[in-house]
């Protein structure tokens, strides 16, 4: 892999749940890597962690303690450089055991800081979509003079009128018919695909090295959703932005990924290429991998109306966080020999093939 | 064969949109036909699926038979009885044998109640069973839909969202219901949740004889539990058949292209070049009730219509394409499939 155009090492991204009086510790540890040019997809359930990392990386936490640890390494050909650095110093995290007991924030101090240090960066070096494109875009807006404005806020154009052609030339970029017409339309009357379009004009229009896409089809319908899929497809080969994806919805990851991130818990618990990660026939999987996959229904399922293979139990909360492995209490796959280890000790992300890595008992490095 | 237990012919659902002053006095305003001339069946123990886009209809059919709005035009026999015009003290009783699973998770959960209240509720509306009686039941839904006891003393902000659907489902099953709509079930659920909650209202068809009406854009779920599928287009229904037929030989255009963006999306390799230029792409454009295209609806979007050189017997107003019966059980409107 070429020098990674976004590396998160060991992000940690907490908040305080007041009725439970403990942490969620939502995003838990967590590394990870994006080339330049590279998609990376993140899957898991809803609750694993995925979009607070992305949060995080945006710098778009607002709640308290919110990040508490980390770096965030971003080496674009403008920035390059930690954007947590110089935060730690707001933040006293105590720790027994490699766990965090408690911590202690100094939030407003850390905003401020954050908020320097990610002028310039985001909607320029880091650009975002989300899942539900009507509540992102301003409903008092055009989506025409929405783009204008990011159009001329963070790239060298500054005319008007220069402005208002680039963004025409973005929306039919992102295949709206009738840009010129479009220009002058209200959020509200367009379709939830078309906000899409819309929104990833505006995260695009910038040229941002990382595009963070978080559920970008999600709530859309089938037809349209595979639009919004093929139209990322072929963006990312005109543009060649680095795209970190992250979807609950395999086929959109399988679809779209150069390498996967499977999260559960708050921690990535497998990686590598996607081709490794979701091959129909993978020599090593992680046993939640494994149950991701089979739930969805197989055309041999349907055929056979046989019944799906449902992941039993629950989502991890990340509140009480288990000793040992977190899946453990969904795990299919636990063996005598494994047993003990499982429930008393936390796996570590070993490599099992070049650039794949497991985090499972079942799999040592 | 099993009896009908739910006949709907030619179903309508006329909604009237008024917009500004002027309309509100005059009482005039457009009309939106969101459900135009619908017409199935229900076997008893039977599921039949009801796919489309959103804004199709589905919700309006499966809200109207259950009469929690009232048709337009058209007849609802249910059980052998014309429930179409029944009043609201009628339908009461009628109300515990047919019932619906909303699409939204919390509907019906109250949240200022415990998840044991909520189903005492349910158990009491009809009847009134002695404390040990409900007790009984409560075990037995419990059990039912795989509940753990310790939840009774949660509320429904602390539970998942599977969890709420399970609620959600034992509430229903309280009242003995024969007839479920369910709208939706599994769209706000995770995959692996989903696959759990598909799994369950199977079981509970097959041990409790229970028929489904299931509203779905989930084409393969669809496909997985129902034994006839209907698809709706703008109101209608354009194609209707057995799950396997409508799944590998659809015959309307529609039909087909709701199941090739399905492969598409599922299809692993990156296909990088720009597949369906602007034709295929604006053929994708959204539907529109406010200019209801003359003939056939899905004309505008067809690209049989397309291939075929626009034909003028599909935007001919007089003759918008019937259902055709093309044997097997397979139903389509078009005048060319």
């Amino acid at each position: 892999m070429d020098a990674p155009l976004l590396a998160i090492e060991d992000l940690r991204t907490y908040f305080y749940s007041r009725a439970k009086r403990a942490f969620i510790r939502s995003v838990d540890g967590v590394s990870l890597q994006v080339a330049p040019g590279e998609t990376l997809g993140i899957v898991g359930e809803s609750g694993s962690g995925k979009s607070v990392t992305a949060l995080s990386a945006a710098g778009l936490v607002s709640a308290a303690p919110g990040v508490i640890s980390g770096r965030i390494e971003l080496r674009s050909n403008r920035v390059r450089r930690n954007l947590l650095d110089g935060l730690e110093r707001y933040v006293r995290v105590e720790q027994q055991d490699g766990r965090v007991m408690a911590v202690e924030k100094d939030h407003r101090g850390w905003r401020r800081h954050a908020e320097t240090s990610m002028a310039g960066v985001r909607g320029k070096e880091i650009a975002m979509i989300f899942q539900s494109p009507r509540s992102a875009l301003n409903p008092y807006s055009t989506i025409g003079r929405q783009l204008v404005e990011t159009i001329r806020l963070h790239t060298s154009v500054k005319g008007e009128s220069e402005a208002k052609e680039l963004a025409i030339h973005w929306l039919e970029r992102v295949r709206i018919d009738s840009p010129r017409l479009r220009f002058d339309n209200f959020p509200f009357g367009m379709s939830g695909g078309m906000c899409q379009r819309a929104m990833l004009a505006m995260a695009l229009c910038a040229e941002p090295s990382l595009l963070i896409a978080d559920e970008p089809t999600t709530g859309l319908d089938a037809t349209i959703q595979s639009r919004i899929v093929e139209l990322l497809a072929e963006l990312k080969a005109e543009t060649g932005t680095a795209t970190l994806l992250i979807s609950h919805d395999i086929s959109v990851i399988q679809r779209l990924s150069d390498r996967v991130a499977v999260m559960y818990g708050g921690t990535v618990v497998e990686t590598g290429r996607a081709t490794q990660v979701l091959a129909p026939q993978a020599q090593a999987r992680h046993p939640y991998t494994a149950a991701l996959l089979a739930s969805i229904p197989s055309t041999e399922t349907i055929r056979r109306k046989s019944y799906l293979q449902a992941i039993e139990g629950e989502v991890l909360d990340t509140i009480d966080v288990p000793r040992g492995c977190r899946f453990y209490g969904r795990c299919n796959r636990v063996t005598e020999g494994v047993r003990e280890r499982c429930a008393g000790l936390e796996p570590p992300l070993a490599e099992v093939a070049p650039g794949h890595k497991l985090r499972c008992w079942l799999y040592p490095a | 064969m099993s009896k009908t237990i739910l006949e709907v012919t030619d179903l309508r659902k006329h909604y009237s949109q008024r917009r500004g002053l002027a309309s509100v006095l005059t009482g005039q305003g457009r009309v939106i036909p969101a459900v135009d001339g619908v017409s199935f069946y229900l076997r008893e123990n039977e599921t039949v699926g009801l796919v489309g886009e959103s804004g199709c209809g589905k919700t309006t059919i499966g809200r109207t038979v259950l009469r929690l709005t009232d048709p337009s035009s058209g007849r609802i026999v249910f059980d052998g009885r014309d429930i179409t015009h029944l009043s609201r003290a009628e339908l009461r009783p009628l109300r515990r044998e047919m019932q619906m699973i909303f699409q939204d998770l919390d509907a019906g959960l109250n949240p200022k109640m415990r998840v044991r209240a909520i189903l005492r509720e349910a158990l009491t509306v009809y009847e009134r069973p002695s404390d040990a009686e409900i007790a009984s039941r409560m075990r037995e839904l419990l059990e039912q839909v795989n509940l753990k006891d310790s939840k009774l003393a949660n509320f429904p902000s602390e539970l998942s969202g599977g969890e709420k659907r399970r609620v959600g489902i034992a509430r229903v099953l309280a009242v003995r219901p024969r007839l479920i709509v369910a709208d939706e079930p599994t769209s706000a659920l995770d995959v692996s949740i989903q696959a759990q909650v598909v799994n369950l209202l199977r079981d509970l068809q097959k041990h409790l004889g229970l028929t489904y009406l299931f509203i779905s854009h989930d084409l393969p779920v669809v496909e997985l539990v129902s034994q006839k599928v209907a698809v709706m287009y703008l109101g209608r229904i354009v194609e209707m058949g057995l799950a396997e037929t409508i799944a590998h030989q659809p015959r309307h255009p529609y039909t087909r292209s709701l199941w090739s963006s399905l492969a598409d999306k599922r299809s692993t390799e990156v296909s990088l070049s720009a597949r369906g230029g602007g034709g295929e792409r604006r053929a994708w454009g959204v539907f529109d009730f406010e200019q209801p295209a003359s003939g056939c609806r899905f004309a505008p979007r067809c690209p049989l219509y397309q291939d075929k050189g626009r034909p003028a017997v599909c935007t001919d107003p007089a003759s918008e394409p019937p259902l055709r019966d093309l044997g097997n059980g397979q139903v389509v409107a078009c005048h060319f499939a």
